[in-house]
Order: structure tokens, then sequence, then C-alpha cells
């Protein structure tokens, strides 16, 4: 089954593509909230990218008679599933407390809907 | 405090044993006994922390295959699409960003149902949900930090930024 | 199946210019989402270098640094609200 292979190593490589895509916004974005929103770039297609490409290798390997295919499979989909659980709550977590905590971007919000409801001082 | 239900903790055996199995990864009786023996005394403790609402919705075919149809079909597509925006923004040399933090309404009900909302769109990159709040009518409004900010009233705001979500995962939990 | 040594060089040189903003975020959250940018690569790396080395064992390691990635992340935010 080599375009099980091939199949699989396209997707690792859009995989790499949104990780990439992802740093570079982590680098460059100008405040906390916008980078925040870049490393979502990474944990959804940089993660699911490489996980459903490795899924696809295991059943290649499953297809060409190793027996370790199985375990790979029943070991690598957990990680994915458990990655689309929690990843959300974690930024959700983070995005709320950072502003909590009183970090504001330099450039103002267009607009600030949460500051004018849960904080008006 | 709450007292755990059978129902919980069922479920919360189910899922402890199953991750069990998963890291031993082995049908010896010895370790599917101690597994077990250790899943029902974790489920005891934690079952009412894990389950809040009906713990057999899922059970329901319409319901699953509605989530079935969700995770696999329509959630990716919105996912695709909304990462593909935000690469654009991060790789192109203007970086093209105009964040805000909006308010926007949300026509879930029940517990389940917004924090699968709320956690889809904030797994969608470019937007981040901040916080859920409701006001005294009982409306729920999401505050959602944007990172490309449209102009309109709240409701159009939430048009686009939910897109298709909302009617499926409303589907899931109605 | 050398190929995926290669794609996973590349995650963990991504993970380590991630280092970069973890070293030079001017406020906390920066480097704690950043830190968490850098967990994720290296969970990748470690799938990938699972499937090419055939050991089952990584893929364990690579599942408990998602769990406490999650747990250190979640218990960053709840310190920085005061709530801890």
């Amino acid at each position: 089954m080599e375009i099980l292979r091939y199949v699989s190593d396209a997707f690792v490589v859009i995989g790499i593509f949104f990780a990439f895509a992802g740093t570079v916004g982590l680098l460059r974005m100008p405040d906390a909230f916008c980078r925040m929103q870049s490393s979502t770039n990474i944990s959804t297609l940089g993660l699911y990218g490489a996980v459903i490409g490795g899924l696809l290798k295991a059943i290649s390997m499953i297809v060409e008679g190793y027996e370790l295919g199985w375990t790979m499979l029943v070991k690598i989909a957990p990680i994915g599933l458990f990655s689309i659980l929690a990843n959300p709550i974690a930024g959700h977590s983070i995005a709320k407390a950072a502003y909590q905590h009183g970090v504001r971007p330099e450039k103002e919000f267009v607009c600030d809907a949460y500051g004018e409801d849960e904080f008006d001082d | 405090m709450k007292k755990t239900s059978f129902g919980a903790w069922l479920a919360t055996f189910v899922v402890c044993a199953a991750f069990w199995m998963l890291i031993t990864l082995s049908l010896d009786p010895q370790m599917l006994i101690a597994g077990a023996a250790v899943s029902a005394l974790v489920a005891l403790f934690a079952g009412r922390f894990f389950i809040h609402e009906s713990p057999f919705h899922l059970l329901n075919p319409k319901h699953l295959f509605a989530l079935l149809g969700y995770a696999l079909l329509v959630f990716p597509i919105e996912l695709l699409k909304a990462n593909l925006d935000v690469a654009k923004r991060a790789l192109s040399p203007a970086l093209p960003v105009n964040p805000g933090i909006v308010k926007v309404p949300s026509k879930m009900k029940g517990e389940y149902g917004q924090a699968m909302l709320a956690n889809s769109i904030t797994l969608t990159p470019g937007t981040i949900t901040m916080d859920v709040a409701e006001d005294e009518q009982g409306q729920a409004w999401y505050y959602i930090h944007w990172i490309d900010v449209a102009e309109g009233t709240a409701e159009e705001q939430g048009d686009a930024i939910k897109g298709t979500l909302e009617k499926w995962v409303g589907r899931i939990f109605e | 199946m050398t190929e995926l040594t290669v794609f996973a060089a590349i995650y963990v040189l991504l993970a380590l210019l991630c280092m970069i903003r973890v070293a030079k975020g001017p406020s906390v959250v920066d480097r704690a989402v950043a830190a968490d940018s850098v967990e994720i690569l290296t969970d990748v790396a470690l799938v990938l270098f699972a499937l090419e080395s055939g050991r089952g064992i990584y893929l364990d390691i690579a599942l408990v640094t998602a769990i406490l990635g999650f747990m250190s992340m979640v218990c960053v935010a709840r310190y920085l609200e005061g709530r801890l």
C-alpha cells in the first residue's frame, strides 16, 4: 500500500505548514491575545495533521502485516481525542485569566464589551 | 453537594476502565480485575464532578448520528477555513489584525450545549470565548475575543462567528 | 521510513523557535502560551518518532505530556486569577 504512505505524508506536511504559520504568528503578532489566536493554529491543525498522518501510517503498517500497527493505532487516537477536548478549555481559561490579570494590548481594542460589563470602574 | 447518582457512577467507571485497558493493553484477568477495582473506587468519588446532566444522552441514535456528522464533517470544514484565514494573517507582511472583544447571544439551553458551543468557538482559530454570562431573562451571552472584528449588531456578529456550528450543536443537545 | 525523522526534526525546530517567545515575552501570559505551544510541538514530535522507531512506549509518554501540559495551563490560569 504505497499510496496510503504518500497520503499520510501529505497530512503530516499540511500539519507542518500550519504549525509553521502558528509559530510565525506567535513570534510576530502585536499583543498577547493575538498570540493566543496564533497558538490555537498550532494546537488544532498543526497537531491534527500529524495525528491523522500517524493514524494512516499505523493503518498502512497493519495492512503490510506488522502487529505493531494495532498498538500504534489505539494509542495515537486517544492523544488526538484528549487534545480536542482539553485544548479549548486551556485556551479559554488562560484568556480569561490574562484579562483579569490586567494584560492589555498597546493598541486599544476596537470594542471591549467584556471590560464594559464585568469591570466597570 | 450533590450525591453521585448510579448513572454518573457507571459512566465514569466505563471511561476509567477503558483508559486503564488502553494504558496496559492486556487482557490478562488479573490486570482487568485490578483495573475494575480502582475504576470503581475512583468513579465513586469523581462521578459527581464528571457527569452533571443526563449521562446517557448520547445513547439515543438521533443524537449520536448528529454528533458523528458534526465531528467528522461540519466541524473539520469550519476548522480548515478558520485555520487558513489565521495562517494567512500571520504570514502576510502587513499583519492585518483588528482585535476586539464582542458580546454575542447564544440560543443554547443546558450546561453541555453551552460548553460544547463555547469550546467549538474557542477551538476555531481567530475566536476565543472568554466568558459565558446569563442575564435576568435567562439569555446566555458569550464574550468572544475576535481577531478581525466586523461591524454590525450583536446578532450579525454572532452569525458571523458561529456560522453553522450553533444549528448542529443544537441538534445534538436538543 | 526516513521521512518521519525529517518531519519530527522540523517539529522540534519549530518548538525551539517558540522558545524565543518564552525567553522574551513581555508578560507571563505570553510565556505560558508559548510554553504550551512548545509542549504540543514536542508531543507531535514524540508521536512521529514513535512511528519511526516502532516503540509504543513513546506514545504513552506523549499522552502523559499532553495531560500534564493541560493541567499546568489551567493551574497557571487559576493562579493569575487569584483563585489558587
